[in-house]
């Protein structure tokens, strides 16, 4: 019994302020084509899908994202699997090192990031985003394949190369199968972060390339159409929504301290 | 043992390059504006420590500070113990729990920004669900410090409890059913095997969770400065707000000795952390 009200009032805490938000999307709160304030229906929707600023900001996010996981993948795979199978010098070094740089709080870089940055015209890029954001996804990530390439026996490694295979044969054909929901976790991971984060995507698009979360921002005016930014909410959560769906089996792996 | 460590290092070496392009140099460039006066790029004195001094000196700083500590201690104290329990209870759905973690994954997808628009939609006296009960019962997080800051807490919980309770979650399910039954057995307490089985065991994620929670915690910007902008009276005005107003006022120099400074409170306690639980680590 105590059970089923735990998990009923921890249903209500979470889902509360969207229930709010998903209802206000579905209203009209600004009177506007003749349409009264407080019809129902899938108008604010419509209104968004149809604003090019809006359409536009959806794809540089998506672009910048898809960036960020693709960089820290490829660069964090190597990386991690260094880690997890090879003793080197400074190793626990580099693992804090990591540490240090996941800790550094956003606004401290953001000034010194926008002029270098500018020198090397990747402001209002999306490519630009995705860079930053790898200072904070790049650690988690190398984290997480660390652990789960950790937990793959190493003579998993040695027979293959026993085989005959290369190095990147073996990489490609056999660890990264292998690992696959480490990769999927790091990904969802790299996302979410990448996805919501709001300093940097603010100060590395000062006139175009806007992202989500500016566009949102920019919505709010003199007279707020509260509507049509809830419906922008709602839109910016399916992909987050959709990878939460992707990697519900391997969401709770993963994520250990060695420093 | 040569080769391998040639190989090893030629792996870790593009993670390197990238992490010093976008972090270590931008961290140099931080410390050094921190030591001029800055009017425009091309108009730059050096001050020496006088911007260090001026911070460490002035009332509001520490008053600041002390409210970011204090910020951060109440949300571990609350998001820890809160989220440890919910990945307990979300073990005990067996198959069920899935859609527990799924559900508490929710708030972490929201954009940042619109977080606290949420929930002041959720409270605004008119139009939100909570509103008019809120109001009724003398709730005003405008002017009364007290109602921010339980309102900061727990939109704060809210959004990052996902994080505690997934993480808590991952260590908890890893512990082999063998040692709670060995310990039932024997007739141990729920207490005590918490206590003696699952909190050992449950120490690495936690110690990630502590860290990456208390720097955001301790940094909170976006979230804090839509409720209240650092009102009533200053009464949430977290360091991290204080910076945000010296780069809006173009106050270069100033702005990067104070993140030189938040830079280094957070390398110490960080480095404090690391070396604790390095030291728990090894003991027998």
């Amino acid at each position: 019994m105590m059970r089923v009200l735990g998990g009923v009032a921890l249903a209500v805490f979470i889902l509360l302020p969207l229930v709010q938000a998903v209802l206000l999307s579905f209203t009209v709160t600004l009177e506007k084509d003749g349409v009264a304030a407080g019809a129902v229906g899938l108008m604010n929707y419509a209104d968004v899908l149809a604003a090019p600023e809006l359409r536009a900001a959806m794809v540089n996010s998506a672009v910048y994202v898809c960036l960020n996981v693709a960089l820290c993948i490829g660069v964090g795979l190597p990386a991690a699997y260094a880690l997890a199978r090879f003793r080197f010098l400074g190793d626990r070094h580099f693992l804090l090192a990591m540490l240090v740089f996941r800790m550094t709080p956003p606004v401290v870089l953001s000034l010194p990031i926008f002029i270098l940055f500018s020198k090397l015209g990747l402001v209002n890029s999306p490519l630009g985003i995705a860079l930053v954001h790898c200072l904070f996804n790049l650690p988690i990530t190398i984290w997480i394949l660390e652990s789960f390439i950790r937990a793959v026996p190493s003579a998993f490694d040695e027979t293959a190369f026993i085989d005959g295979h290369s190095g990147p044969s073996f990489f490609f054909r056999h660890l990264v199968p292998m690992i696959a929901p480490g990769i999927g976790v790091a990904a969802f991971f790299c996302f979410i972060f990448s996805w919501v984060e709001v300093v940097f995507a603010r100060i590395l698009t000062v006139t175009a390339g806007k992202p989500i979360t500016m566009a949102i921002n920019a919505m709010f005016t003199f007279q707020t159409d509260i509507g049509m930014v809830m419906a922008m909410t709602c839109l910016s959560l399916v992909p987050g929504v959709a990878m939460i769906w992707l990697v519900r089996n391997h969401l709770a792996r993963g994520f250990t301290l060695r420093a | 043992m040569q080769s391998q460590s040639k190989w090893a290092l030629i792996l870790v070496l593009p993670a390197c390059l990238l992490l010093a392009v976008i972090g270590l140099l931008p961290l140099l460039a931080v410390v050094n504006y921190g030591f001029h006066d800055i009017f425009s790029l091309s108009d730059v004195h050096w001050v020496g420590f006088d911007w260090f001094a001026d911070i460490l000196g002035s009332d509001r700083f520490l008053a600041s500070l002390g409210r970011s500590l204090l910020f951060s201690a109440l949300t571990l104290a609350i998001q820890l113990p809160l989220g440890i329990a919910v990945a307990l209870m979300l073990l005990s759905f067996g198959r069920f729990a899935i859609w527990g973690l799924m559900l508490c994954a929710l708030p972490l997808v929201v954009p940042w920004n619109m977080i606290p628009m949420l929930w002041l939609g959720m409270i605004d006296t008119q139009s939100g669900l909570l509103g008019p009960g809120l109001a009724a019962v003398g709730f005003d997080y405008k002017f009364t410090a007290l109602h921010t800051w339980a309102l900061i807490l727990v939109m704060d919980t809210w959004h990052w409890l996902g994080l505690v309770v997934i993480l808590s979650y991952a260590g908890l399910s890893a512990i082999q059913p063998q040692y709670r039954q060995a310990a039932v057995i024997d007739g141990a307490s729920r207490c005590a095997i918490f206590r003696h089985i699952e909190l050992p065991r449950l120490s690495g994620a936690l110690a990630i969770v502590i860290l990456i929670r208390f720097v955001d915690s301790f940094m909170i910007y976006t979230e804090a400065f839509t409720i209240n902008a650092g009102g009533p009276n200053d009464a949430t005005r977290f360091l991290s707000l204080e910076l945000g107003e010296e780069i809006k006022g173009f106050s270069y120099g100033q702005a990067a000795a104070r993140a030189t400074l938040y830079f280094l409170i957070v390398l110490a306690v960080t480095y404090v952390f690391v070396v604790v639980t390095r030291r728990q680590e090894d003991r027998p």
